[in-house]
């Protein structure tokens, strides 16, 4: 027989987990599972020594194993009566929901670095280094869609404009790039634009100098996207859709015009063929109507460009900036009318809120259902923003995918689902305490629908009242879902231990 | 049955290791290749139900031979019935207790 083994240190560290998850084993079973463990335990290691088999993949094996003592130990604590019912309650509790929604929030910001868009939408410092700064594109009267204008325009206005004291044009399309031999992937935005944007957006280079003519300019996360290091790159050479261009300078890491993706700027005069979205900066105290006039003369009489009243748009910074919180306002205020049109309350409800006795209640539902709401809505609000802002645009007028349809789809859709789900989630719960009904019943058969009630009766798990959900709720009753208050001679039925 | 309807393949797996005669906890993870996570939890909920019972083996055998006492399951009555019904469920189990029984 062989020597009788000393015991590693592996297996004590086994018996150790067992007696680390013991506490959670109800008191009158504990020792008789930490026995059983423990026994299992010791098994298992003499088996293998025995048999020669106690390698290092066989220890971790049996850690592993011991770990299961938690689940086991939380499976048992979990099907004790009063443990289950503690759960329920706590599940069913208003605190959890609005709970819930917080965590909801907190998961969105831990996955989006914090909030990043909705903190640059609504805190940014951009918009003052860029006050008065303004979008100009062209809107088609029949066709609809937004497009840039031919560039020309650009130094016409630059030139004769007496409201604007610098115009720059951006023509915006991912294209090939490639640096050092090596190709992208995947295209970058490449912007080209006028030599005077960055005069005009106050930015300075972190590397090298902003070039005059068709000279090229990488914001960071292009560098990074093609070097992977932060290598001085002024001066080489990259390809853009075949051609050589030089790099003059680097943009700083916090600089962000149009979009979060990788940045190519090409430095150059456009042509009157390129379309160009136009970036001006406004002299202070200019309203559209004045730029639109000016600029729609200038254009004409310099260039031969005749616009419409309304065919250009303008649009401020921080107008194109905060485009998601007006779409948001839009789509509440839309799901607003659909949800109180299909849930109306009537004024019998809220003539008896307004009662005194029922006064303290109603303030508090009122209360509850104002906070999940809102709570719902923000987290609309934040995780619409987050999720089509990753990688979108930042802003690009209306054809931004991030601040245009989309968004208000996304909020149109994010805010009918939380408010229809916040009337329905109120309904079903206590007029008292607000916790959710428990102990559903189904009363009579769906074929005595005619003839007789039929559906479900839910109870307040405290006893506070009786809830009747009808199977099909008839258009003339007002009051389909009926609840019936109980008073305290009620209470010893629904008595449990706390 | 209605019980046999609640029971998933995975608690059928370990019911069946049970009656091929593999008493321990380790022996049923061993011979499943499930995780203790999961044959505990449901050993125990077996045992709640009466499928299984539990039985501490003689405390004098144990000393005798110088290690600690084990606690061995095996299949009650009425897990046999439940057995029954989940191999016409899942047909394939009452092959793995014909092949362990040959």
């Amino acid at each position: 027989m062989p020597e009788e083994p000393k015991q590693p240190r592996l297996v004590s560290v086994s018996q150790a987990l067992v007696r680390a998850a013991a506490p959670l084993v109800p008191r009158a079973h504990r020792e008789d599972w930490q026995r059983e463990w423990h026994a299992e335990i010791w098994h298992r290691w003499q088996f293998l020594f025995h048999t020669g088999e106690w390698n290092r993949r066989e220890q971790w094996l049996l850690l592993r194993s011991a770990f299961g003592a938690f689940a086991d130990a939380a499976w048992l604590l979990a099907s004790q009566e009063a443990v289950r019912s503690r759960i329920s309650e706590i599940a069913r509790s208003p605190f959890t929901c609005l709970s819930m929604f917080a965590a909801i929030l907190l998961s969105i910001a831990a996955a989006s670095s914090g909030l990043h868009a909705t903190r640059e939408m609504l805190f940014s410092q951009m918009p003052s280094k860029m006050g008065h700064l303004t979008f100009i594109w062209l809107h088609e009267y029949i066709g609809g869609g937004d497009k840039g204008l031919p560039a020309d325009v650009v130094p016409a206005w630059a030139q004769s404009s007496k409201l604007v004291s610098g115009v720059a044009g951006i023509e915006v399309r991912h294209r090939p790039v490639s640096f050092g031999g090596r190709a992208l992937r995947e295209n970058p935005l490449v912007v080209t634009a006028s030599p005077t944007l960055f005069d005009l957006l106050g930015v300075k280079p972190a590397m090298g100098k902003f070039p005059a003519e068709n000279g090229v300019v990488l914001d960071k996360r292009a560098l990074m996207a093609l070097t992977s290091s932060k290598t001085n790159v002024v001066g080489t050479e990259i390809r853009i859709e075949g051609k050589a261009y030089r790099i003059a300078a680097v943009l700083p890491g916090s600089f962000e015009f149009l979009s979060r993706q990788p940045t190519v700027y090409v430095m150059q005069r456009l042509s009157y063929e390129q379309k160009a979205f136009i970036v001006a900066r406004v002299k202070p105290g200019i309203s559209d109507e004045r730029l639109n006039k000016e600029f729609s003369r200038i254009a004409a009489e310099v260039c031969s460009y005749y616009y419409l009243q309304g065919q250009m748009r303008f649009s401020t910074w921080r107008g194109a900036l905060l485009t998601p919180l007006i779409s948001f306002g839009i789509a509440t205020l839309l799901a607003s009318v659909i949800a109180w049109m299909a849930f109306r309350p009537s004024l019998k409800q809220i003539r008896l809120a307004f009662e005194p006795e029922h006064r303290r209640t109603a303030a508090r539902r009122v209360l509850f259902f104002l906070s999940k709401t809102g709570l719902g809505l923000a987290c609309v609000f934040v995780g619409c923003l987050e999720w089509s802002r990753s990688e979108s645009s930042v802003l690009l007028a209306s054809r931004d995918p991030g601040s245009g349809p989309f968004l208000l789809w996304l909020y149109v859709l994010g805010t009918m689902g939380v408010l229809f789900w916040a009337v329905a989630d109120q309904r079903a719960r206590c007029r008292v305490c607000l916790r959710l009904m428990a102990f559903p019943v189904r009363i009579g058969c769906p074929g005595c629908l005619l003839l007789d009630w039929s559906g479900t009766e839910l109870f307040c798990s405290e006893g506070h009242g009786l809830l009747h959900v009808p199977l099909m709720a008839p258009s003339w009753d007002e009051e389909a879902d009926r609840w019936i208050s109980l008073d305290d001679s009620w209470k010893g039925l629904f008595a449990h231990e706390k | 049955m209605s019980d046999s309807a609640k029971l998933s393949h995975t608690a059928a797996l370990i019911l069946q290791t049970v009656d091929n005669g593999c008493s321990y906890g380790f022996d049923i993870m061993d011979e499943t290749g499930l995780p203790s996570g999961t044959v505990y939890p449901a050993l125990r909920r077996m045992e709640k139900e009466g499928w299984i019972a539990s039985q501490w083996e003689a405390e004098k055998k144990a000393l005798a031979e110088q290690r600690p006492a084990r606690k061995y399951y095996r299949v009650t009555r009425v897990g046999a019935q439940v057995l029954e019904q989940s191999q016409r469920r899942y047909p394939l189990l009452g092959k793995l207790s014909q092949k362990s029984r040959r």
